[in-house]
């Protein structure tokens, strides 16, 4: 019996290693020996040189610089926006807090389709539309929510004690907050960050919506566009840019597998 | 300084979330909830135009096929990827090299909606990775054209977020045996119950809170499909692959007719919000009556 349970598992790991498996292939074939009528026959290895493409010609370099910023400053803001309302709801008591705290939180609850188009023209009227700026404050708003959600969860459980000691002691609100809360907070905020970074990193919508132009635009939107313009005469180049995107939520999700579960049961994605 | 003081400076530490939250998430909302009632094409002033638009949506054949699409999206993805994602749990918890085993099925969660649809329009290629594999193994179909007519294509697209799902679905039912005690298992399996017999009645009913976690995400985010068909159909050929999401996005930034876009997107919100709500009472309320 478990050598028959081994064995299904192998068999369909395969097969779902497949697609994986013709993407690296692919991907790493020079553009001139690319045979479409042969794709799962290796040939050859020119990886690096389709990133290159991908990289230069495609100006994928350009938003990956943009992407970057965006998956590191919204999520970093977010997580220190979403831990003050924490602070203020549980620590600090907050009248009517828990009312707040749903506002707050009640704002993923819809789909993004139902912001994009008052988005797409406040940006368009403010002249937000089609900048950085507009980007990380978006990002931002997103991000919030959970943030609010995790860190009120998360201050629920410090003993009361602690915020009155340190009172005794005479530190301000905001100095009791940066050096003590924060600090304890470290997991719960390195968890938000981690999700909220993939999130940002693999946003098609919002990216596809508020911005055109190479140096603004991010990663996702990029790779559509780099898909249609080049059709299947490059498709290594197309693969290799697939690649080349997908490599850092791979690398931080197998390092952080723990914190993806926990993330997931909170109900997020 | 006093526990009054903290009171009193709470809001100051509030104030930037619920602000962003508010200008950024609710004032569209409300926006968008007011334009779905009139003509509107983003230059002029929008006109009143009641439910216009709504009637639109349920005469329009081409948003009733996208409609349709997007029920079968919600049908597909509560099922493949949910049995699969369960069967992967089941087979390798407890396993030995469960961790190992399990890793293949999860690679594709890491990876994008888009990078998906990258991969999975180049195995879907006329004549492309799965057809030549299909021909070596002598199996019909080499030659289909999976994504080129509906609803096939629809349902080659379910495959797709599926390969991309089915792992995250077994690491959340793994959570969920992790949390079944243990012993009243070791009892069943000493009285000689195994295999199936054992699924069914000692870790399914304990599996229930997981599955409605599961089932409800599922619910949700395929309500919302957007990226893979914006990616590996455009929502094509025609319109015949188009989802909701896709529509709203169509409607609204191709054609310029926000009011219809807007219809779109507030009729999936309450959709969302219903099917959300619906779920978890029949869930919340079933397990009354058994508790």
């Amino acid at each position: 019996m478990n050598r028959v349970k081994t064995a299904f598992l192998v068999v369909l790991g395969l097969l779902w290693l497949a697609p994986v498996y013709l993407l690296l292939v692919n991907a790493s074939k020079a553009v001139d020996a690319y045979d479409a009528k042969a794709v799962w026959r290796p040939a050859g290895f020119a990886l690096f040189g389709n990133f290159g493409d991908a990289w230069s010609k495609a100006a994928l370099g350009d938003t990956l610089v943009a992407t970057t910023l965006y998956s590191v400053v919204s999520p970093l803001l977010a997580v220190l926006v979403g831990a003050a309302i924490g602070y203020a709801i549980v620590v600090l008591r907050l009248r009517y807090g828990f009312a707040w705290f749903v506002f707050v939180f009640g704002g993923t609850i819809f789909p993004l389709q139902m912001v994009l188009m008052p988005l797409f023209t406040g940006y368009a009227d403010t002249g937000l539309y089609d900048t950085r700026t507009g980007l990380v404050i978006v990002y931002t708003a997103i991000s919030v929510p959970f943030a609010a959600f995790v860190m009120r969860n998360f201050f629920t459980g410090i003993a009361r004690s602690v915020f009155e000691a340190a009172v005794v002691d005479g530190g301000s609100l905001l100095r009791i907050f940066r050096s003590i809360y924060l600090p304890m907070a470290g997991s719960a905020l390195a968890a938000i960050f981690i999700l909220q970074a993939t999130f940002v990193w693999n946003d098609l919508l919002l990216g596809l919506t508020l911005s055109q132009s190479e140096s603004v635009r991010p990663i996702m939107p990029a790779l559509t566009g780099l898909q249609s313009t080049y059709g299947g005469a490059a498709l290594p180049t197309v693969l290799a840019g697939g690649l080349l995107v997908s490599l850092p939520t791979v690398v931080l999700f197998l390092a952080a597998q723990r914190f993806f579960t926990r993330g997931l049961s909170l109900g997020q994605f | 300084m006093s526990a009054r003081t903290g009171a009193r400076a709470a809001p100051l530490f509030g104030l930037p979330a619920v602000g962003i939250v508010a200008l950024l998430l609710y004032l569209p909302f409300l926006w968008t909830t007011y334009v779905s009632f009139t003509s509107y094409d983003g230059l002029a002033a929008p006109e009143w135009a009641g439910p216009a638009n709504y009637r639109a949506m349920f005469s329009d054949p081409d948003l009733l096929g996208a409609l349709t699409n997007t029920l079968l999206w919600v049908v597909g993805m509560v099922t493949l990827p949910v049995v699969l994602g369960l069967l992967i749990a089941v087979l390798t918890y407890g396993h030995r090299w469960g961790t190992w085993l399990r890793l293949p099925f999860l690679l594709p969660y890491a990876i994008s909606g888009v990078a998906v649809g990258v991969i999975w329009g180049f195995v879907l290629q006329p004549d492309g990775a799965l057809g030549q594999a299909l021909g070596f193994l002598g199996l019909p179909g080499a030659h289909t054209g999976w994504l080129q007519s509906g609803p096939g294509n629809t349902l080659m697209m379910i495959v797709a977020v599926t390969w991309q799902a089915a792992g995250v679905n077994a690491l959340l039912f793994v959570v969920g045996l992790q949390s079944i005690p243990g012993e009243p298992l070791e009892a069943a399996r000493l009285d000689g119950a195994e295999g199936f017999s054992l699924f069914r009645h000692q870790l399914w009913p304990q599996l229930r809170p997981i599955t409605t976690v599961v089932v409800g995400l599922s619910i949700v985010g395929s309500l919302k499909t957007f990226d893979v068909v914006w990616v590996m159909t455009q929502g094509g050929p025609g319109t015949s692959s188009e989802t909701l999401a896709l529509s709203m996005y169509k409607e609204t930034f191709v054609l310029n007719d926000y009011g219809q876009g807007a219809a779109i997107a507030l009729f999936l919100s309450l959709v969302t919000f219903a099917a959300s709500v619906l779920y978890l009472r029949y869930q919340l309320g079933e397990s009354r009556e058994q508790g």
